[in-house]
């Protein structure tokens, strides 16, 4: 293998290594997202549940 | 049922993933002129496809805000939610086609580089939904959505200019592909490939799409339920 076509190599590597690099990052920040999401709802109807029962205490 | 659904559609955009990489690094020939840094082509040219359809989601998104924000909120609101999920999943294509291009630039170029008229108006379609995504993230207010979606229409309206860029004007990026006129057009050894690359980026597109909407549906739901126990708890 001449030396063009090991840089040829190197760069189409490195182009396909950043994109899967930049998709798999968004998809955990996606993901990070949504468990924060989950726990507020969560937390939120717990704290609504808890309201909710102290509004109904004689 | 909703969950299954989903996970079945995960598996069939992974198998088309590791399938359209086989088919670009194996089973694509050679090209004669390039080498094998034409393989970037593969990731580059559907990034560039997935960004402009999703820059016209949230273009669609954003009109759909505004001709609901008044008559019907809950419509509006889910609009507002498509036209936010269409610019940050554009945004994450368009990053992809902006690193992709320099790196191939570089090698069939000899620049990283150039204030080429495709180049330069795909930049500055990067500026423009990068600047919608920081406005949606850092203003405040009860106009935030409204701005927003005037700035979704303002900036899909450099799509069809990035998309003509290089036919108005023949500068350093190669001439189209497809739909360049006499001459243009994929050798049919290339062409699979590059249609099963096509095709996985899309449904990979779709699938971040859809969770990016999911997301941001429950952002909604929980402000709005934070917004209601704090008018409650002022009365």
């Amino acid at each position: 293998m001449d030396q063009r076509a090991i840089l040829n190599h190197e760069f189409t590597v490195a182009a396909y290594t950043v994109t899967w690099v930049i998709q798999l990052t968004y998809l955990a920040f996606l993901g990070l997202k949504w468990r924060a999401e989950k726990r507020a709802a969560r937390t939120g109807n717990a704290l609504r549940r808890q309201a909710d029962s102290g509004a109904h205490r004689p | 049922m909703k969950k299954l659904g989903i996970s079945l559609y995960a598996v069939v955009v992974i198998a088309l993933l590791v399938w359209g990489f086989y088919q670009a690094i194996y089973v694509a020939p050679l090209d004669a002129m390039q080498g094998e840094i034409f393989r970037i082509i593969f990731y580059h040219v559907p990034s560039a496809s997935v960004a402009f359809l999703f820059f016209a989601i949230s273009l669609l998104g954003s009109i759909g805000y505004l001709t609901w924000r008044r008559s019907r909120p809950e419509w509006a609101q889910r609009a507002d939610a498509w036209a936010l999920a269409g610019a940050e999943v554009g945004v994450v294509f368009c990053t992809v086609v902006l690193i992709t291009g320099p790196i191939w630039g570089r090698r069939a170029w000899g620049i990283w580089w150039t204030w080429d008229a495709r180049l330069t108006t795909t930049l500055v379609l990067w500026l423009i939904y990068v600047s919608y995504l920081l406005l949606r993230r850092f203003a405040a207010g009860p106009q935030v959505q409204t701005l927003a979606a005037v700035l979704g229409i303002f900036g899909a309206l450099d799509v069809p200019i990035v998309y003509m860029s290089n036919r108005w004007w023949r500068t350093q990026h190669p001439a189209p592909v497809f739909g360049g006129g006499e001459g243009s057009g994929m050798d049919k050894s290339m062409l699979g490939p590059f249609m099963w690359n096509m095709l996985a980026w899309f449904a990979w597109g779709v699938l971040i799409l859809a969770l990016r909407y999911g997301v941001e549906r429950l952002h909604q739901k929980n402000a709005g339920r934070e917004q209601m126990e704090a008018l409650e708890s002022r009365v």
